[in-house]
């Protein structure tokens, strides 16, 4: 089950993050999300390293904590999407898909002429779409 | 799912809208008129290159990004490539397009005859307005790509053996602090 999925700016700067858990823990998954953020930057400096050889969007496993796997996805336009998962086994074409589905519903949001770049989406439709999206998720993974 | 946008309406639009920011709103002051399209490009050019690198691997270089523009970007706005590309490799680009569709239709008004220019010049100055709106859209994108530059548009610097009335030709510069 995706707990969590943020939309974070080029200078680092939350354009959309929301939590998907019934319990009160929002705070410590955007504590999560924050750290996923360090991850991101060194992967992207020391390409060589990570093993990040062909420039993909899709970071894959940032890093895996006790409880949760969280995964990163860097566009063009350094905008990055960050997804919190419980689910222990995850198939990466699953979390590919997942992206690939956000990345369309963020940039339909942007195109909004009433969006102001750089801010945070407030776009009702924008909210809806991404939480189909997560509910989706759910279910591919299970079938 | 590609949608498609009627080649007329964009040129109709294009057209009023340098029309009334230089007629109405802004009318003793061109340059701000100027400025005013240009931001709406910078907008256009911002979202649009949101939508058109969704697909595409992380460009590694700002020659990269360039390229883009030139190919991909400019054959989704224009369905051409830019024709010729230079560099000083100091940080200025200029890109050539030898047919630029949105001056493609554009005269000068021969009915306003003051005598002192000739028709060439005139319309050379008329549709020096009409280029801010494209040197807005390329400043967007590539500022939306990581790339901070000024772009400025020339449609006389070319040598006279190049410069070809019926088609239209445009030089686009790019200069960016390294």
């Amino acid at each position: 089950m995706i707990v969590c999925v943020a939309v974070v700016g080029h200078q680092n700067n939350p354009l959309y993050i929301q939590s998907f858990t019934e319990a009160d823990d929002a705070l410590k998954l955007h504590h999560i999300v924050h750290c996923s953020l360090d991850v991101v930057d060194e992967r992207v400096n020391n390409p060589k390293k990570s093993g990040l050889t062909l420039n993909e969007t899709f970071l894959g496993l940032l890093y895996p904590t006790e409880n949760y796997k969280v995964y990163g996805y860097l566009t063009n336009t350094k905008v990055k999407f960050i997804l919190v998962t419980t689910d222990l086994d995850v198939r990466d074409a699953d979390v590919r898909n997942f992206f690939r589905r956000f990345h369309a519903a963020y940039v339909d949001a942007v195109s909004n002429p009433f969006h102001v770049p750089g801010k945070r989406i407030t776009s009702k439709t924008f909210a809806e779409r991404v939480s189909n999206i997560v509910k989706s998720f759910g279910l591919s993974s299970a079938g | 799912m590609g949608r498609e946008v009627s080649e007329s309406c964009i040129d109709s639009l294009l057209t009023e809208m340098v029309a009334s920011y230089c007629n109405q709103f802004y009318s003793n002051t061109p340059e701000l008129a100027a400025r005013r399209i240009e931001a709406i490009g910078y907008q256009v050019g911002h979202q649009l290159s949101e939508r058109y690198t969704m697909d595409r691997p992380r460009f590694t270089d700002h020659l990269e990004a360039i390229k883009f523009i030139c190919k991909d970007f400019w054959s989704e706005l224009f369905k051409k490539q830019i024709d010729n590309l230079k560099t000083n490799h100091r940080g200025t680009f200029v890109l050539q397009d030898n047919k630029f569709r949105w001056l493609s239709r554009i005269s000068g008004d021969p009915s306003v005859d003051n005598g002192t220019q000739d028709p060439e010049s005139k319309a050379a100055q008329a549709m020096s307005m009409y280029l801010y709106f494209p040197c807005g859209i390329i400043r967007g994108a590539l500022s939306n790509l990581g790339i901070p530059c000024a772009v400025s548009a020339d449609i006389s610097s070319l040598p006279a053996c190049e410069y070809n009335w019926i088609l239209r030709p445009c030089c686009f510069s790019i200069k960016y602090a390294f």
